[in-house]
């Protein structure tokens, strides 16, 4: 077996200032337990009690997304796979990013829904949030992530990025990042 | 009736029912994967309650952060209070936080917008 060159990964985190990150499978308690160690995290480094939360609602978030996103396709527990990381950026403010697996469809769904929040500003985005809250809870459920994402959008201190990678099998990799 | 007392887990809130004082209470965090799944019996205690007595019903509650399901299920119960305020019913909410940490305030603020019932955002 080839060695982990450990150092390149160390030269890469350290270069992108990435403080937390995990790749696999995602289950309830692995989103809770990394979520505590991101509060520990959070705590220790005396981020306000106000960025605490919502760098740590945006992770809830996301990863719950993933979740039930994978829970609607009917995958397996080991196919709601995730790619998530949660870094600062050069103006220390920080930054939660999370990719997984979409069908190629959802995904162009989903990149029209995050553009068409990143282009709305707080009023605008507390509209859409409660108008969705209002929603009948079944009538979301087709895509889960509605209200999710505004409640992300809101915590934002930037607009919402978002790509969509196209694989050979007609599924895409779907990343999302936001700035707190 | 029966009272629910379930303690708080990692993501979920303490709830205290106490059908003869007309209480109910809910500390902590609150972002469950299933939030209505888990809240069902919290439903189901309100709705019996407002239903079965002519008591009032005061929610003091202490939650922290909420995910968005959470969100959901708290509007429902808020929901249920309106209607029965709207019959004449006597409810109110004592929503407690920390100064330090103003998004609770702003959550608890953004309830009470939707609500013409007695709702009081108290700072500790």
């Amino acid at each position: 077996m080839e060695l982990l060159d450990l150092h390149a990964l160390q030269q890469t985190y350290n270069a992108q200032r990435i403080l937390l990150c995990f790749n696999g499978p995602l289950t309830r308690s692995l989103i809770e337990e990394i979520g505590t160690a991101l509060r520990n995290y959070l705590q220790s480094a005396n981020t306000t009690a106000s960025a605490s939360t919502d760098v740590f609602g945006a992770y809830i978030e996301m990863t719950q997304n993933i979740r039930h996103y994978a829970a609607s396709k009917g995958w397996e527990d080991h196919e709601a796979s995730a790619t998530v990381v949660i870094a600062r950026d050069a103006e220390d403010r920080y930054v939660v990013s999370a990719g997984n697996l979409v069908d190629g469809a959802d995904g162009d769904v989903l990149q029209a829904q995050v553009r068409a929040l990143a282009a709305m500003d707080k009023t605008e985005l507390k509209t859409a949030y409660k108008t969705q809250l209002r929603k009948p809870r079944d009538e979301d459920s087709g895509s889960g992530a509605g209200l999710g994402l505004i409640d992300i959008a809101r915590r934002a201190a930037a607009p919402l990025a978002c790509s969509l990678r196209p694989l050979p099998d007609g599924r895409a990799f779907f990343s999302l990042s936001v700035v707190i | 009736m029966n009272d629910l007392h379930i303690p708080a887990s990692q993501s979920t809130p303490e709830i205290r029912t106490d059908s003869a004082a007309g209480t109910l209470l809910m500390r902590g965090d609150s972002y469950p994967e299933n939030s209505f799944e888990l809240f069902s019996p919290l439903l189901g205690w309100v709705q019996r309650y407002l239903a079965e007595t002519v008591q009032p019903l005061v929610l003091n509650l202490h939650l922290l952060y909420l995910n968005t399901s959470s969100v959901k299920v708290m509007m429902e119960i808020f929901d249920n209070l309106e209607e029965a305020h709207a019959g004449g019913r006597t409810v109110s909410v004592n929503w407690h936080y920390d100064q330090e940490n103003e998004r609770v305030a702003e959550l608890a603020e953004e309830f009470k917008e939707d609500c013409s019932f007695p709702f009081n955002i108290v700072q500790q």
